[in-house]
């Protein structure tokens, strides 16, 4: 089975977590143990620095490493830090960025129709998939606006948070959650028997959480190969392999 | 995979492991108000314990956090109608010292209990206060286990007051449940210092790495697996366990040879 991450950050965080990878090859050495094939990853830097400042380090950084695969962050268009959109979805495909994560809290903006809207519209046409931390009301006001949007909802509590994101599965065929800190027992097979294998991705969110709980939950659920096939990797992959840039 | 355990390659290949059982040492019962459990009785529990090679769990009623009396009396049931497969915690709820009380006198009535669950952070009442102390005598003088949530930082049940009950009760074996979740370095201490104190790897499980942390600052043979379920799935404790960077010998300790041993007074 091939596992790919969608959950993986590098870089010096501001509060080191217990163990954590400085440099991709860290990184890389926690997937070979755990045998992970691919990683959506993160620079540190996005979230504690400045998106500008990550999302080139994250490039310049993983240029060798083409089994993981840079996330940039997004800001608010109307500041202009990150170019024009133009701009910003040719430099995207320039650097084989596929997916895009958002801090509204971290970076202090309203994540919303107003601040976004050209920007989630363009992201629905060209099916690039915007991670997001599990903020339920603005994922279900983001989705009321944006429908078409690709959302993979990752670090869901683990305290149970089925009552909040099962509705926005019913919903919006295109609204994903990963399986970070989806230890819910039974939940996986539970997820899979009412929405079918396509909605859960693995994700790790290493290296705050260590990336085999979820490896082995996946694994060994109580779902068909295919399914977990799916869930492992088939999933991000192809949400990946829709992305028009 | 560079991981060249053959314990985890066994939980990867096959789900559980014949050579190493699990035993659950912190399992719960029954529904919970804010969360959606698919698995919360004890036909569904089992069939998860079994998917994972979990022999055996030790739970706490859900209901007896609330009510303990009535909560209790469902354990009971629960626990007689699966012996050997799922043993009790009876909890004390210390905003009723006078239900409490009986809970502890009521004890020696049923078989399959091994001990008692506290939660003070759940009842806002500190594990030092007068309220536990029938609790903690019975458990001393009998040599019981006391499961007892604890969380880093907590005025209820942080690790320090935990101290002070593991050294006026050192007969008790007192199991940290969550370890002291965030406030590592005194819960370590703690356990260092008192051998009648064990670490729960509930929740903590999931930090990156912390079991590695445990093992190599207090000790595998001080480590306790446990996942809350049903809350939690015994398969997500096991990979942070499979996956962490420790040895075998680590992971026997962890998923069945303490509990073994702490569990051999009641027969396991």
């Amino acid at each position: 089975m091939e596992w790919f991450d969608c959950n993986t950050e590098f870089g010096i965080p501001t509060k080191p977590p217990g163990r954590f990878a400085p440099t991709p090859h860290e990184l890389l050495d926690e997937m070979d143990f755990c045998g992970v094939q691919d990683a959506l990853v993160r620079h540190a830097a996005t979230r504690d620095e400045s998106a500008q400042a990550g999302n080139r380090l994250v490039c310049e950084e993983t240029v060798d490493a083409r089994r993981l695969h840079p996330v940039w962050a997004v800001l608010p268009p109307q500041t202009s830090e990150l170019g024009t959109l133009d701009e910003w979805f040719a430099a995207m495909r320039a650097h084989r960025v596929k997916a895009l994560i958002a801090y509204p809290d971290k970076h202090r903006y309203l994540l919303n129709g107003l601040t976004f809207g050209p920007v989630f519209e363009e992201m629905s046409a060209r099916r690039i998939p915007l991670i997001l931390g599990p903020d339920w009301r603005t994922i279900a006001e983001t989705l009321a606006d944006f429908p078409q949007l690709t959302v993979i909802a990752t670090n869901h509590s683990s305290w149970g948070d089925d009552r909040s994101f099962r509705p926005l599965l019913d919903r919006y065929e295109r609204f994903h959650v990963d399986t970070a800190s989806y230890d819910l027992d039974g939940g996986v097979a539970d997820l899979v028997k009412r929405y079918g294998p396509h909605r859960l991705v693995y994700g790790s969110n290493y290296p705050i959480m260590q990336m085999g709980g979820s490896i082995l939950t996946v694994a060994q659920a109580d779902i068909d190969d295919d399914a977990r096939a799916a869930i492992a990797g088939g999933n991000l992959r192809r949400l990946l392999s829709e992305v028009k840039l | 995979m560079k991981n060249d355990s053959a314990i985890t390659r066994e939980f990867l290949t096959r789900g559980r492991s014949e050579t190493c059982p699990i035993i659950d040492m912190h399992g719960h019962y029954g529904t919970f108000s804010g969360i959606y459990f698919p698995n919360p009785f004890a036909d569904r529990m089992l069939m998860s314990m079994d998917r994972a090679g979990v022999s055996a769990i030790v739970c706490s009623s859900h209901a007896g956090l609330c009510e303990q009396e009535r909560g209790n009396r469902e354990m009971a049931e629960v626990v007689k109608k699966h012996p050997g497969r799922i043993y009790g915690y009876r909890v004390i709820n210390p905003n009723y010292p006078e239900a409490a009380r009986r809970e502890v006198e009521r004890y020696l009535q049923d078989s399959g209990f091994v001990g008692f669950k506290f939660h003070p952070s759940g009842h806002g009442y500190p594990i030092t206060g007068e309220h536990y102390v029938p609790a903690l005598e019975y458990a001393n003088e009998h040599r019981l286990i006391v499961l007892t949530h604890t969380w880093g930082q907590s005025q209820y049940d942080g690790p320090k007051l935990v101290a002070e009950v593991a050294a006026k009760y050192p007969n008790a074996t007192i199991i940290m449940g969550h370890s002291g979740y965030g406030e590592w370095d005194v819960t370590f201490e703690v356990a260092r210092e008192y051998g009648n104190v064990y670490l729960d790897l509930c929740a903590a499980y999931r930090l990156n790495g912390i079991v590695t942390r445990m093992v190599d600052e207090v000790g595998s043979h001080r480590i306790v697996f446990g996942t809350d379920q049903p809350w939690f799935g015994p398969h997500f404790c096991a990979g942070s366990v499979c996956f962490s960077r420790i040895t075998d010998e680590d992971r026997h300790n962890i998923f069945h040879r303490n509990a073994e041993k702490l569990m051999a007074p009641f027969e396991v």
